[in-house]
Parts: structure tokens; sequence; C-alpha cells
């Protein structure tokens, strides 16, 4: 399956994926999305790799229940296919609001700082302003599963302001923000 | 046959309490907010008002609720004051003075048609999400006691929120529970929960928020950031703070990472109530720059994630997350330069 088109180019980011957010009802267990080892259910979420569209743009959703299935954010660089965009789009989700910066690469040697702003992943509102792709009402506990809390994965977007051929994505040093996927939108020409 | 209740069941008058809830508060915040509205008043307004730093070495305890807060020249501490330090807000803790009658107070708080934020373990409570599976210290509101059918009325606005009847059993259980430590929470166990509950009072209602009120507070709190004072407040307390942190950390402390997330937590939340404040004032008000401002004490609030957490993943090895540590204090640092001086100067004008 492919999701590139001539205005969307998905990024491979599954040499990059070190951690388990997304669980089975029959083994809450195996998901550690936060630190008190909360998951997402997998039965809310669509299935694994599948092509999925938030506000009209694609991305190849992660594995699940197959290994794991986001980057926590640890400093990470994403290569990708050079060239110009406008947008990177992710799905992605946060212990706790947050904030931080990611460094983009440019083919002419050039480095901007752009933010990535997430919201919590927790029963809470998109204070970025961001989409809410998609949500499971029931928050998976390593013991049970609790109903009344949701785990929301929002879709987020970071401008590419450089008129320059993109290479690479360097993510922050931040442990609270959860990247499950990233698709580049190019600049219309 | 009649049968007389009326002695044995009390409650608040009205309606049930309201919830209040923001994202990045804890229960402390969502306990007074209750209250506040129950008062009349705007929680953001009166727990917004306020923005300091301060921490004190020794003091943090491993509970959901701990905020700094010192104390007076008696040795008491008022949490209210320290919540909301521009109202009269004020808060003391109490236990049942009788062993043999525990809910003597909170019956003659309930007659006296007052709430009670009673400390709890969540272990205990069938509502909580950690119930029979994890201890944690968290705070709840009580409105009603029915000591005939058993039950105690209880509040709770932190997800899953709650509102309702919990068999007193329980409650006791939860309300008297040692709090062990659990494994499964570094951050709220380990810190006996002895029946403690809370008095909160709001002495005088809170004046209407103008801009001139409003600049008076933020010069008094910038000047609080930029003073250097004896205690560990404003930057100069900040960056003892992060030097201690960082250094414990090198040191493989792993306490100096469990004490982090329930301060940060306060820091945060304190953080992000204050700038939404300043939001709402500056779009109210028309007033961009304020608004600006209180964005920028925000981006403070969002900065001690990365910090809380990265602590928090930490834990097992605090000397490898040293260098991580490291940046996340000095991120957060410059987002409290950036906002203190965005608030100076909106504060200037108002």
């Amino acid at each position: 399956m492919s999701v590139r088109t001539e205005t969307y180019e998905p990024v491979d980011i599954s040499g990059h994926r070190n951690n388990t957010a997304i669980s089975a009802a029959t083994e809450t267990g195996a998901g550690a999305f936060n630190v008190w080892r909360n998951s997402f259910a997998a039965e809310y979420l669509p299935a694994g790799g599948s092509l999925v569209h938030v506000e009209g743009v694609p991305f190849e959703f992660p594995p699940v229940c197959d290994g794991p299935d986001n980057v926590r954010c640890g400093g990470q660089f994403i290569r990708v296919p050079e060239g110009r965009y406008d947008w990177i789009h992710v799905l992605a989700a946060s212990e706790r609001r947050c904030e931080d910066t990611v460094e983009l690469s440019f083919a002419d040697g050039s480095v901007d700082t752009e933010p990535l702003r997430v919201s919590d992943f927790w029963a809470a509102p998109a204070w970025f302003g961001e989409v809410k792709a998609f949500e499971s009402l029931v928050m998976h506990y390593p013991h049970h599963v609790q109903r009344g809390v949701p785990a929301v994965m929002w879709a987020q977007r970071v401008p590419v302001t450089r008129r320059a051929g993109l290479t690479g994505i360097l993510l922050p040093r931040n442990v609270a923000v959860h990247v499950f996927a990233v698709t580049l939108q190019r600049t219309e020409t | 046959m009649t049968v007389d209740t009326t002695t044995r069941t009390y409650t608040i008058t009205g309606p049930e309490p309201e919830w209040w809830y923001r994202d990045l508060v804890s229960c402390l915040q969502s306990t007074f907010g209750s209250v506040l509205i129950r008062e009349g008043a705007d929680p953001l307004a009166v727990l917004g008002a306020g923005w300091r730093f301060l921490h004190l070495p020794g003091d943090v305890r491993s509970e959901e609720f701990y905020y700094p807060c010192p104390a007076d020249e008696s040795g008491g501490t008022d949490l209210g004051a320290a919540l909301a330090p521009h109202h009269e807000l004020h808060a003391r803790w109490w236990q049942p003075a009788d062993e043999n009658d525990v809910w003597r107070e909170v019956r003659e708080a309930l007659a006296d048609d007052r709430l009670v934020i009673a400390a709890v373990d969540n272990y205990h409570l069938p509502f909580r999400p950690a119930y029979g599976d994890v201890h944690a210290a968290h705070l709840v509101v009580i409105y009603g006691l029915d000591e005939t059918r058993g039950v105690v009325h209880v509040s709770d606005a932190m997800p899953p929120a709650f509102r309702g009847a919990v068999p007193i059993e329980k409650f006791l259980l939860s309300w008297g529970s040692a709090n062990p430590t659990d494994v499964q929470d570094a951050f709220f166990s380990d810190s006996k929960i002895g029946r403690r509950c809370l008095d909160v009072r709001l002495d005088a209602p809170a004046a209407p928020l103008t801009p001139e009120l409003l600049g008076g507070w933020l010069r008094t709190d910038v000047d609080g950031f930029t003073t250097a004072g004896p205690a560990r407040t404003g930057l100069a307390g900040y960056d003892a703070f992060a030097a201690e942190l960082l250094e414990r950390c090198r040191a493989g402390d792993a306490d100096v990472l469990r004490e982090l997330y329930p301060f940060g937590w306060a820091m945060q939340a304190q953080a992000s109530l204050h700038g939404e404040l300043l939001r709402r004032c500056g779009r109210e008000w028309d007033d961009p720059e304020l608004a600006g401002a209180g964005r920028a004490v925000e981006a403070v609030a969002h900065a001690w994630t990365g910090l809380r957490f990265t602590g928090a993943h930490g834990l097992e090895d605090p000397s490898a997350a040293a260098s991580d540590i490291a940046h996340h204090a000095t991120t957060l640092r410059g987002a409290y330069v950036r906002a203190v001086a965005a608030v100076g100067a909106a504060a200037a004008r108002l």
C-alpha cells in the first residue's frame, strides 16, 4: 500500500519506532504510552498499516498490536525524500500538553527550527488547535480497561517556511512527545 | 413506625458541586475550583491571578496535591494564600479531633453549608481508575454525609469525573489509608493520608477584575521573579532549584526525580492558569500584548512537561537522564525569562 500522491509524500518512520502506545483489550499490559503504562485501545483505532485520511491528509497508520507503533521523541533524525514542502503533517500525542521544536535540514545546508505543539492524549482538548484524528473512548491500564477516560491522537502540522529542498527532520529530545505517522505536503507549483 | 434520620444526614443546600477542570491542573486546583464556584467566584480569576516560583527544599511530598506553601511567623501554613496570593482565599489542613467520632467536623461543616476537601487514597475508591490497583494520594470534595444509608457524597472533577455516593466503609479505608509505597506510582504513593481535610474559605468576594487591579498584581509578581530573596523564589530561586536537581541527578539520586514530578505539577498548573487568565483578559480588553504575555506564561507550563516527564521516565537511571534534564531545565529557564519580560512589559501599560 502506498499513500504517495502528487500532493502528499508519506515518510517511512518504521526504523525509528521505539514505543508501544496501542494495546488490545485482551492484553492491556502490552502497551506503555506513558509512565503509568496507559495505552490506546486498539478496537477504537484504524487497522495497522492502513491508509487513513484526516482532514484530507493521508497517513499510513502504524502497526497495531504488532510491535512498536510510535516514535517517542529522543532526538531522532528522520531523512525525507528531498523536495520542496509547505507542511509536515504528523499524527501525534503527548504525555501532558507540550510544545517543543523540530529542526528542519535543507539541501543547501541551512537548518530552521520550527515549533511542534502537541496536546495531551489524556481526556484533553485540542489546546493547540489540532484536529482530533482518532479517539479511544476507553483508556487501557496495565490491569484493566477504564471507561470514561478517552485517549486522543492528534493531527498536527509544522510549517516549512524556507523555500529550499527539505532533506530531514530532527525530532526534539522530549520523551513526552510521541509521533505515530508523518506525511509531507508538497509545495504547490 | 417513625425513623429519625435528620440528625444523621447532612448535605449542602442547593445543587451538587460543579466540576472545574483544566488538563494541566491537579486535584488541588480542581477541588478549590469547585469550592470557589460555590462561593460565587470565578476559579480562573482567583487561582490564575498569581504567578510565582517557589521551591522549598525538603518540603516536597509524594502527593498529587503537593503545593509549596511557606510557613508564616507562627509556623503555620495557609494553602489558600499560597494558591491565590492576591485574594482573601485561606485554607488550613485539619484532622478529626476525636478518633471515636471521625465525622464530627465533617457534619459541622456540612451543617454550616460548607464543602469539605478530603485527602484520599485512590486505591480504595471504586470510581477512581486506580481502584484496587494503585495507591496514590488524591483530593475529593465531600458535599454530603448520610450515616443512615451509610454513604458519603463525593465530587471529583478529575477524569473520569464522578459525583455521587460512596459507601462509608470504602471512604474510611481511603481517607485513613497509609498510602503505602507502590511501585506502580512512584510519585503519589508513600504518603500517609491520615484523614486530612482542608477547610477553605474565601473571606472577601473577589473584586471585579480591571486592568488597573491586574496590573498591580502583575508588577508584584514580576518583582518576585526578578528580586532575589532568602528563599528559592523567582529566577534566582529557579536557578538554585535547577542546579541542585542536576547535581543530584548526575549523582544518581532518584529521590530528586521523584520530587520533581509533584513539585513541577504545582508550578506547571499555576503557570497554565495564569497564562490562560492573561490571554482571556487580553482578549476581553482588546489588549494583544497582554494576551501574548499570557501565551508566554503558558509556554512556561508547556516547558514544564519536558522536564517533569524526562524526570519521570528517568527514575531508573537518573545519571543517564542528566543530560536531558539539563536540556529541559535550560529550556524552561528560557521560557521563564521570556514570560517574565512579556508580563512585565504588559503590566507596565495597565
